[in-house]
């Protein structure tokens, strides 16, 4: 493994005849889903949904009929009796037998910054240590390597509140995630409608003007003074160099990445995913899935050209959740039963959260605040015994009456259902081990293993 | 040419002195006012020379006891390259390289480094390195990115100045807070030329600006010791929040959390309760003596005295070793900002007397950079010469370290003549904008060690496919490739030698001249010599030679 990782100048010749590639790929993909369900050894994946700015527990998952912070949402019946959901999540309703809604989040901190860097690592910003984002610290658990896709795409995040939620932090960038649909670029050039465009690898092909004859020749040229270099200054710096050169070249000439051409999608479910950003990027989460791809986090950052955080709502939340909604539910719930469709639904954990719930009361602008200390996220799919709710919040939505869930026990959570061991530890920057979660951590275990 | 323009005020002072004494000439005055300025200068080199020779001692010393074999001295060209990164921040221009190369003179090094450090370039570079160590939110968080640039305005003004160390940080320490002037104007005029983000980044909570002072400028890494005692080091719970209560007269006047604007500040506020205990601890310095305290001095005045004392134990060896690291690669104490009980310095005799020079030197940050960048130790090839150099702080050859995004925008603006460069380090940017912005986002430094630098495949195909790099292959969007290319009088070894200075700053190995004019003069697959010799550049700028210091 090690030394595939570390490249010769032979083997960025060997890459770079593309001819080998092309045939040896074409003829096992047809069956890779199949394959990828069967196998037995096949680890699972995960679709992070990513509710940037916080969506509203009580407008969604933990309804309040009948009391004044209850707001002007309806709750409605589930696939699951007893469990009752917000009226503008029909189809997810009707899924409930594979979700488990987790009403008792609580997590103390309202900061937009600190709160998304507390939800996407499992820890506070604390000094020096640069935690990874989950995305990193489970797909190195998860991935292979010198698989032809990398092991952690992240699709339209909107990282401005807090870059350092979204890298690698001390995993180091061998385990960042391949971005996708840049939501931040998207803001900025009004690309919000135009998802097919957002959705693409940047940089992936070759420039205007050189083809594959040249780029062979360049290549060839690079191996030489590649091998040269480390030769006579052997070291990390310059492995890394060429193992994520390599890395990129293998991707750029798989078949696998013609995950990314979404038109290659019957019509009609792409329009079930629904004809937005959101939509597609969960479609494309399949098909990433599908290819092996162990970690797959989607952003629902806005509705149309509002990519931004639209589920901060501090004003008019009604009206901007019903259309969230509107977004979410369709795509959510086609993602669930086309992987369930192609036997890949028990193998893939999907979890939806923001980095926090918002305030009970309804503000005199008829908008919802921050609101930590007691919220809402959903595990459902792959390792999550779904069809059950896990704890309970106050008639008025305000505290948590049962069963907490801090930040910790929802990571140790995740382990337990992917089958990971939490205890497993990594050396951070400061060289202090960290594990993938707290050993004080308690996970869920009504609904996982 | 200096020498001259230093001797002109002496000279019209000297035909005063003409009058007073009749028969000493002019000139004679001015050749012995030219000779004391030489010696000087001989004793200040000197001294240089010392700072020197005094870590070579220590340095080999070591290579001896433990049968360590150094690599051979660099090259002017490796020399060139790497004090050129390590100090502008960029590679050298081509006619920077070619006058360097061809200068034949014993002190030229000596010589590039002034130069460097008088340089606009220094004063970017350096103030990109300090904004890092002490501002590292701004890199993550969206308020310490809208405040980087009055930050980073303040730490120019004084790298300009070349302000002393201990002074600079005494006035980031005890920059005033309270009052609508200081803490509105910063945070409503983000340009405002101020070290106060410094406070607001943390969130002026003692805890973290306990954490920040002690790790940033005392190297000790004592925000572990906030919620328990800490498991390796001997730091106990009350140390930090008795170092943390030098903090606690700084107040917040307004309820939301959210808001950081009023600040008032108790001047003989000098204790705190630790948050969720009933314990009540008084300021006490990490040294575990008790402060003098003064009326009317703020708690915060009173650390910042003790902090940058030249009797305080940690001040000089922190700031001493992350310099050393910077241009190392490694630290004498590495992580260099972690002087922990278990963590001890490779040389600790070499730190010592370091950190007593420095102290000596008034904390002149150019006199340490002068004295590093003149030691033999610095001088060393990168490259292995025998299997002994592996332990990096042997410090027996030089590291190969990772560029920063900024490091490498520039080299590359440099490397192909692209003139963008410089005006878009303009700090009072707010939002970096355009090729550099994007640039800098991707190649945002992960925190690992410079020597242990990843790559990203996001980076990858960013070097290999993108526009950036597409241009400066491109016949013709690139400046350097057109005119090497274009120029009719050279002969393809010619344009090859030029690409080569360009970018890696070094003339090609006989074996690669040979290789790559046979490929020029092939045509390469376009059947075409100048779109051959444009994926030789496009290879030069892909290779770890050019992406890495070395």
């Amino acid at each position: 493994m090690t030394d595939r990782a570390r490249l010769t100048r032979r083997d960025l010749i060997k890459l770079s005849a593309c001819g080998a590639f092309g045939s040896s790929m074409s003829r096992w993909l047809p069956a890779l889903a199949n394959e990828a369900s069967k196998s037995p050894d096949r680890r699972r994946s995960v679709i992070l949904l990513w509710m940037t700015g916080g969506p509203p527990q009580t407008d969604t998952f933990d309804m309040k009929p009948g009391h004044e912070n209850g707001g002007q949402f309806k709750p409605i019946d589930t696939s699951v009796p007893g469990i009752q959901i917000c009226e503008h999540l029909p189809q997810v309703a009707k899924l409930m037998q594979y979700s488990a809604p987790i009403r008792s989040m609580s997590t103390k901190e309202g900061d937009h910054t600190r709160a998304t860097y507390l939800l996407r690592t499992g820890n506070l910003p604390q000094g020096p240590i640069d935690y990874p984002t989950l995305g990193s610290l489970f797909s190195k658990e998860l991935g292979q390597e010198n698989s032809d896709l990398p092991n952690f795409v992240a699709v339209a995040p909107y990282t401005q509140f807090s870059p350092a939620a979204y890298g690698p932090g001390f995993l180091g960038p061998k385990f960042a995630p391949l971005v996708v649909g840049d939501a931040n670029r998207v803001v900025a050039n009004g690309l919000g409608m135009n998802y097919d465009q957002s959705l693409a690898v940047k940089n992936l092909s070759l420039p205007q003007g050189i083809n594959v004859e040249r780029a062979d020749a360049r290549l060839s040229l690079l191996g030489d003074l590649e091998s040269d270099f480390s030769s006579q200054r052997p070291g990390l710096n310059s492995e890394s160099h060429q193992s994520a050169y390599a890395a990129a070249v293998r991707m750029m000439r798989s078949e696998a990445v013609k995950a990314f051409n979404l038109d290659d999608e019957d019509a009609k479910l792409r329009d079930a995913y629904g004809r937005n950003q959101f939509g597609q990027a969960c479609l494309l989460a399949r098909r990433l899935v599908e290819r092996g791809v162990p970690f797959v986090e989607v952003s629902l950052n806005g509705v149309g050209n509002n990519q931004t955080f639209a589920w901060d709502t501090h004003a008019q939340n009604f009206t901007s959740v019903k259309s969230l909604l509107g977004v979410l539910d369709p795509a959510w719930a086609t993602l669930m039963t086309d992987l369930k469709d192609r036997g890949l639904l028990d193998s893939t954990m999907i979890v939806w959260m923001g980095e926090f719930g918002r305030t009970p009361k309804i503000n005199p602008q008829m908008g919802r605040d921050h609101f930590p200390n007691a919220w809402s996220s959903v595990l459902c799919g792959g390792g999550i015994k779904g069809g059950q709710v896990v704890g309970k919040t106050s008639e008025d939505g305000m505290k948590v009456d049962d069963r907490p869930v801090s930040v910790q026990d929802l990571f140790a959570t995740m382990c337990k259902g992917l089958g990971l061991d939490s205890m497993k530890q990594n050396v951070s920057n400061v060289g202090r081990p960290i594990r993938l979660a707290d050993p004080t951590a308690k996970p869920i275990t009504e609904i996982v293993g | 040419m200096t020498q001259t323009a230093r001797l002109r005020p002496f000279v019209t002072k000297g035909s005063r002195f003409n009058v007073r004494f009749p028969g000493t000439s002019l000139l004679s005055w001015a050749c012995l006012i030219s000779l004391m300025l030489i010696l000087v200068g001989e004793v200040m080199g000197d001294e240089v020379q010392n700072l020197a020779d005094l870590i070579d001692r220590r340095i080999e010393a070591r290579w001896k006891s433990d049968g360590v074999t150094p690599a051979p001295r660099a090259g002017d060209a490796e020399y060139l390259r790497r004090v050129s990164l390590h100090i502008s921040g960029s590679i050298p221009p081509v006619a920077d390289a070619r006058q360097f190369l061809r200068d034949e003179s014993l002190d030229q090094r000596r010589r590039l480094v002034d130069q460097l450090l008088e340089s606009p370039h220094y004063i970017t570079n350096f103030s990109n390195f300090w904004t890092r160590v002490m501002m590292p939110e701004s890199a993550t968080d969206l308020q310490g990115q809208a405040q980087r640039p009055g930050f980073q305005a303040w730490l120019r003004q004084h790298l300009g100045n070349n302000t002393h160390y201990d002074t600079m940080v005494y006035e980031l320490m005890t920059t005033p807070l309270a009052g609508d002037r200081s803490m509105n104007a910063a945070l409503q005029n983000t340009g405002t030329v101020s070290p106060i983000a410094f406070f607001t980044t943390k969130q002026i909570k003692p805890e973290n600006l306990a954490a920040a002072t002690s790790r940033m400028f005392l190297g000790i890494r004592i925000e572990c010791a906030q919620c328990h005692n800490h498991p390796y080091d001997s730091w106990k719970q009350e140390q930090f929040w008795g170092y943390a209560a030098f903090f606690a007269g700084i107040e917040r006047t307004s309820r939301n959390e959210d808001v950081i604007g009023q600040v008032k500040e108790v001047f003989d506020r000098r204790e705190l309760t630790i948050p969720d205990h009933e314990t009540v601890v008084q300021a006490t310095y990490l040294d575990g003596t008790q402060p003098q305290w003064r009326s009317r001095v703020t708690s915060r005045k009173t650390l910042a005295d003790w902090m940058t004392a030249k009797q305080n134990p940690y001040f000089a060896k922190a700031v001493v070793n992350r310099l050393w690291g910077h241009f190392f690669g490694v630290g004498i104490v590495d992580p260099i900002d972690d002087f922990g009980g278990s963590n001890k310095p490779s040389h600790p005799e070499l730190l010592d007397e370091l950190a007593a020079d420095f102290v000596a030197h008034d904390f002149d940050l150019k006199y340490l950079i002068r004295g590093i960048t003149a030691s033999h130790t610095y001088q060393l090839s990168s490259r292995k010469t025998h299997d002994s150099q592996n332990e990096p702080q042997q410090f027996a050859r030089m590291a190969v370290q990772g560029l920063t995004g900024e490091q490498l925008f520039d080299s590359i603006a440099v490397a192909v003549g692209h003139l963008e460069s410089f005006q878009q380090q303009q700090p009072f940017q707010l939002n970096q904008t355009g090729a550099r912005g994007e640039f800098l986002e991707l190649f945002a430094p992960d925190n690992n060690s410079p020597t242990e630098r990843q790559t990203s495949i996001l980076q990858a195909l960013a070097l290999m496919n993108g526009q950036f790099t597409s241009a400066a292959t491109s016949l013709d969007q690139s400046s350097t490739l057109t005119a090497v290319a274009e120029f009719p009088w050279m002969k393809t070894p010619d344009r090859i030698n030029a690409l080569y200075l360009a970018a890696l700053t070094r003339k090609p190995r006989p074996e690669e001249l040979e290789r790559l004019t046979k490929y020029v003069d092939s045509g390469g697959p376009a059947k075409n010599q100048k779109q051959a010799l444009a994926d030789v550049f496009w290879a030069l700028l892909n290779s770890s030679e050019f992406l890495f210091n070395h």
